[in-house]
């Protein structure tokens, strides 16, 4: 009740005028926050440019340098490994100029929301060089834009769900300020979460970069801050004065950008290179992968090499997926044999897939139609008694199912029919 | 086998009733008003041939002088305001200038603004049949909660019009504005539509909305001209002046052309001399349809609640009952699938569906052809959707016939009684109240993380430096040298509720179904003191509901339907203070003020109070903390009357409270429980006998300002109608349900000739 109180005295306060117009200003840097001298010794190093001045903290990695399981130089295997493959694919990068960044931001929509932290890791002479830039205050933000560089052209940048958060973030700060920046391009990106999400289909259930890092890659962390917490804590010091916190804040990116770097190289190394393999699953959810993008050369392996290592139920899916490839090749036999052996162990949905592509190849390829006519048959039971399935997807695929068995049926008959005269 | 309806004119049906002495002796009042030609224009010479193809392909040859006018206004770049009953053709005072200005220059965009989205929804089905007539590359989308993700890119990047309702505009579009530069660098019109619905609560928080899209339009350096078109209020230009903070052009000449229409106004029987009391409304609606049917008069009839729209489709659909598969009676409410509502046009259309019985979800600009009768069961409340309830009926060649049934409260049989109150200048305003500071503050939080304010800056017309200040001191903002910066993790157009004046509402969840429980709706903690207690019966879009269980803590009210005979009034004791006074005008006995003043209420008991019969059935207590409130009021302080006894004073008073509040809606649209009327005896504050009339929201919403104007209007329209009520002592229709059978209708007459406030020179002696 105090607010409405205190609000209700103000009532005097209220004057009102009509406005005028607004004159148009030219830039003006803005004086230094009081607390740069304290920023400063809690070990902020400060940047001036023509906008203003930027809090900047760099670390400095040797190429040997672990981070959980891997060293930091096995990059340079993963672009080698992209180097030697023939295709397109969403994450590949195979030049040194890759940039590695992760933002922090003061909320999670809306143009009151600052991005307060800017984290880049990349290669520079002789080392991993990690960048992070702090927003000195809010008034400073065209200059803490402009540090970040990234207005640059010809930038390729990988991050962990950057093009749906973090560089929407970016554009709608760098509008807010476009009268004074350079126009902010779209560079390559390569997002490692939908990366994640492909490769750990059915395997993980989050795809928080914390789980991943300590179930794929090796690392836990000791002492970190929630995610969460980050930006109450960064608008604690620019109010109050005091970084402390602050620099905790930076140690949780700065874990999240590494992490990113390292993630990068294990994922190109299960997608690329031989007998480096996680689970069935993952390995097949990589197959599949590379056979949505049509990459067939190497789909074709993962699945092979999946159904000669692993068990019948384990390999279902891979069969599955074989069976297109056998098909596509013309390899109808194959083809036949691969579908069947996937039956064991499917979802619903592809078991009835399962069910169509073996009655198309009896019916069309081996001319046997009580066999087509079986698969159809046991494709509608499955269709009828299935609890995955919607109900107008259930309506959708017994009607066709339907028109399918009658279409064989009748050809079974002309076919009987026509038997029974004589060829002369 | 077509219907073997025989159908009667209109005009032979009045004359029958002018005949039959039962009808003569019902209907109070008969109006006729005489059919009018439409007053024509030619096309704009400048109008584009694709738009004046578009127009004749669909019989259009001329526009009615009103469109013209609109064109042309909006063409010089000034914003105007546009009265267009139903059926004027208003939609082309909106789109003609809009599409006129795409097809010159495909980058201007425009922005239309409804006050829901359905009725977005059967606009922009209108709009896109009309460009698509045009065969013009034009693109215009509705953009709401139901706007899937990738039609949102498309409408951010490349919409022309788009079409939005302003709880999207406040928080899905303005807070994400760098996402709509295109939109706001390039607009061109800003078209509110249904003017008159933003008042109150909801037209003060849509009055900052549309300030802070001006503010962000400035921002990218557009400056659009604001189209609105309004039913028929008092004050159409003041509440688009105020609403948007422009000025505006008015054009209140309506050239569309109307068939002759007879107004009928009819009052129930008395069935109960003494009390006053009438048989009901809903049985005199039902025999009154029932004739009309019978009579193949296309009728819609209106009603007041989901309920009672229900009664009547059952008790007319005895009609048909003998008939298979019948479908000439038909309920409407809101929530009609569009496929639904096509389906009841197109019946309408064809002759199938003969009567229609809706609630007032009719009203608003949906579509249905026009029809030849219309029944109103009952006031609905305020002037403009009495206009448009009436407007639904009337065709070009016919005669039409709109039938008011007068229900037994006091505002019906005032009206009844006094038809040029509907048919003539009404006083009856649209008020909204951008001043309200808790109003104010929410959306100078929107409008600062929006865009940071500069140290120089104005908001609309206010000044706020100070208030940003304020702002910086509860740690949501921090100043640097020039401007005031959002520093909060927090997203403030999500706390803000456009239909309500605080923040803490209590929320009411329906539990009729356990298994999905839902919130339906929500109300002010004052409010809620007195509606929403345990057991109250609390009315909801025409639904009645029991409420079971009020968590005051957690301000949440658990409610289930029920179907009762009775309503429920709550008494609320109240203190009340008097905290500055701003305005003060004297009269011959004593002061009117308008100020600001402190409540501090609470919930005592509650009667339970049969329809009808307003018989008192049983009552309970009420336990909820007093509330405190803080708002804006103007009252009536005078000199005691010279031989009253305190006891005769009070009970006086308080009759004449209740008529006072029957009476406020005439002068300014809101509902009953807006506002408050509170006697005193002898007022704290100067110890003189005390009328207080306050708004019911913290910081005032407009109203009581507005009853500071009216006062002596107010208190002589009392009088008159009290004098008029044909009651004996005193009833609910006047000033109140009266305890024993020796009322207080004298003293209330004598007081309120004692208060008359022209001051004629003549010292009445009591």
């Amino acid at each position: 009740m105090s607010y409405e109180k205190n609000l209700l005295q103000m009532k005097k306060l209220i004057k009102k005028k009509s406005a005028k117009a607004p004159s148009l200003a030219p830039f003006v840097i803005p004086p230094r926050p009081v607390y740069t001298g304290e920023w400063e010794k809690a070990g902020f190093t400060v940047i001036e440019n023509d906008f203003g001045i930027i809090f900047e903290k760099k670390n400095i990695y040797k190429p040997n340098q672990f981070h959980g399981k891997f060293q930091l130089n096995e990059i340079f295997e993963a672009f080698t490994l992209w180097n030697t493959f023939q295709g397109v694919h969403p994450i590949s990068a195979d030049n040194h100029h890759v940039i590695f960044f992760d933002t922090e931001t003061t909320g999670l929509k809306g143009t009151g929301t600052y991005i307060f932290l800017i984290g880049k890791l990349a290669w520079k002479d002789g080392h991993f060089e990690m960048t992070q830039h702090v927003l000195a205050d809010p008034s400073h933000e065209a200059a803490f834009l402009y540090a970040s560089e990234l207005w640059k052209p010809n930038l390729s940048v990988i991050t962990y769900n950057g093009k749906s958060f973090d560089w929407p973030q970016l554009q709608t700060r760098w509008t807010l300020n476009r009268e004074h920046l350079p126009k902010l391009p779209e560079p390559t990106h390569i997002d490692l979460l939908h990366a994640s999400r492909r490769v750990w289909k059915d395997e993980l259930s989050q795809f928080k970069l914390t789980k991943i890092e300590e179930e794929k890659l090796g690392f836990k962390r000791v002492g970190d801050i929630p995610g969460h917490l980050a930006p109450i804590i960064y608008l604690d010091a620019v109010k109050s004065g005091n970084p402390s916190t602050l620099l905790k804040v930076l140690r949780h990116n700065e874990w999240d950008i590494i992490s990113l770097l390292t993630l990068f190289i294990h994922t190109t190394k299960l997608l690329l290179k031989e007998e480096y393999n996680d689970t069935v699953v993952t390995s097949t959810n990589i197959g599949k992968w590379f056979f949505d993008l049509k990459v067939f050369e190497k789909s074709q392996p993962v699945f092979e090499q999946i159904t000669n290592h692993y068990d019948p139920v384990q390999a279902a899916r891979a069969f599955y997926y074989l069976g297109f490839e056998y098909k596509r090749l013309k390899h109808v036999n194959n083809a036949y044999k691969a579908f069947e052996q996937s039956l064991v162990h499917l979802q619903d949905s592809l078991k009835i897939k399962a069910y169509e592509e073996l009655a198309k190849i009896a019916e069309h390829s081996q001319k046997d139609y009580a066999v087509a006519i079986s698969h159809v048959e046991n494709g509608l039971i499955l269709i009828n008694k299935s609890i995955q399935l919607k109900i107008n997807q259930k309506v959708r695929l017994a009607e066709a199912f339907d028109k399918r068995v009658k279409r064989i049926k009748n050809k079974q008959t002309i076919s009987w029919e026509s038997a029974g005269f004589d060829r002369n | 086998m077509k219907s073997l309806i025989k159908k009667k004119a209109i005009g032979e049906l009045l004359n029958e009733w002018k005949q039959d002495p039962v009808m003569r002796e019902r209907i109070v009042h008969w109006h006729t008003i005489d059919e009018k030609e439409a007053i024509l224009s030619d096309f704009p010479i400048d109008l584009d041939p694709s738009i004046k193809e578009a127009l004749k392909g669909r019989g259009i040859n001329q526009l009615y002088s009103h469109q013209r006018q609109a064109f042309d206004i909006a063409r010089q770049g000034h914003s105007f305001t546009a009265i267009t009953p139903t059926a004027s053709g208003k939609s082309l005072c909106y789109h003609l200038p809009v599409l006129q200005s795409i097809i010159e220059d495909p980058s201007s965009r425009a922005l239309y603004l409804f006050p829901t989205k359905a009725l977005a929804q059967d606009q922009k089905s209108d709009l896109n049949l009309l460009i698509e007539q045009m065969k013009q590359d034009i693109l215009s989308y509705t953009y709401d909660g139901d706007t899937s993700p990738a039609i949102r890119t498309k409408v951010r990047k490349a919409g022309h019009i788009v079409l939005t309702n302003p709880d999207m505009l406040h928080s899905g579009i303005l807070p994400h504005h760098t996402k709509w530069v295109s939109l706001f660098e390039n607009l061109k019109y800003i078209v509110v539509d249904e003017l008159h619905t933003y008042k109150g609560v909801f037209g003060s928080h849509v009055a900052h909305v549309l300030r802070r899209l001006i503010r962000i339009c400035h921002y990218y350096g557009s400056n659009p001209v604001f189209i609105c078109t309004s039913a028929t209020i008092a004050n159409p230009k003041e509440l688009a002046e105020s609403l948007t903070n422009e000025t505006h052009k008015l054009i209140d000449q309506n050239g569309a052309p109307s068939g002759k229409k007879n107004f009928v106004f009819y009052n129930p029987p008395i069935v109960h001399p003494t009390f006053g009391v009438r048989r009901s409304a809903i049985l005199e609606v039902r025999d009154l349809a029932k004739q009309l049917y019978s009579d193949g008069i296309q009728t819609i009839v209106f009603a007041k609640s989901r309920v009672r729209v229900e009664m009547l489709v059952t008790y007319l659909k005895e009609l048909t009952k003998k008939k298979i598969h019948d479908d000439s009676i038909r309920g409407y409410r809101g929530g009609y699938l569009p496929s639904e509502r096509r389906q009841i046009e197109k019946g309408l259309r064809d002759g199938s569906i003969q009567t229609v019985v809706s609630t007032n979800a009719l009203e608003l600009g949906v579509d249905i052809g026009q029809l030849q009768a219309c029944i109103m069961t009952g006031y609905p409340g305020n002037i403009a959707s009495a206009w448009q309830q009436a407007g639904r009926a009337g065709r070009r060649q016919d005669e039409a016939l709109i039938l008011y049934v007068a229900q037994s409260t006091a505002l019906d049989q005032y009206i009844v009684n006094h038809p040029s109150f509907i048919l003539g200048q009404s006083p009856e305003e649209a008020r909204i109240h951008p001043d309200n500071l808790v109003i104010l503050m929410d959306h100078l939080k929107c409008a600062s993380f929006e865009l940071p304010f500069k140290t120089t800056d104005q908001y609309g017309e206010f000044e706020i430096q100070e208030l940003l200040a304020y702002l910086e001191e509860e740690g949501i903002l921090v100043r640097t040298s020039d401007k005031w910066h959002w520093m909060s993790d927090r997203f403030p157009a999500h706390e803000i509720s456009l239909r309500s004046a605080s923040q803490e509402n209590v929320i009411i969840i329906d539990q009729t179904v356990p298994a999905s429980t839902k919130v339906i709706g929500e109300m002010d903690r004052y409010s809620a003191m007195t509606l929403l207690h345990e057991e109250a019966i609390y009315l909801h879009q025409g639904i009645q509901f029991q409420v079971e269980k009020l968590d005051w803590e957690e301000k949440k009210a658990f409610v289930r339907e029920v179907d009762v005979d009775y309503f429920t009034d709550a008494n609320l004791a109240v203190e009340l203070k008097v905290m500055s006074e701003d305005q003060e005008k004297p009269f011959n006995k004593g002061s009117l003020f308008y100020g600001d003043v402190s409540i501090l209420a609470m919930a005592t008991i509650f009667k339970k109070i049969r329809f009808d019969t307003h018989d008192n059935i049983g009552s309970g207590p009420i336990q909820l903390p007093p509330e405190e409130l803080h708002t804006s009021s103007s009252w009536l302080s005078f000199e005691r009357p010279t031989g009253w006894t305190d006891a005769m004073l009070t009970e006086a008073m308080t009759g004449t409270a209740t008529s006072i509040a029957s009476f406020i809606p005439l002068f300014v649209h809101c509902d009953r429980r807006d506002i408050h009327v509170v006697p005193q005896v002898k007022s704290i504050h100067a110890e003189l006998p005390t009328f207080f009339v306050y708004d019911s929201y913290p910081g005032g919403i407009g109203i009581s300002e507005r009853v500071y104007e009216v006062w002596p209007e107010l208190l002589s329209h009392v009088e008159q109608y009290v004098n008029e009520c044909p009651c004996d002592q005193g009833c609910p229709a006047c000033i109140g349900p009266q305890e024993s059978i020796v009322g207080l209708k004298n003293e209330v007459l004598r007081l309120l000739a004692y208060l008359r406030l022209e001051t004629t020179g003549e010292i009445d002696v009591i």
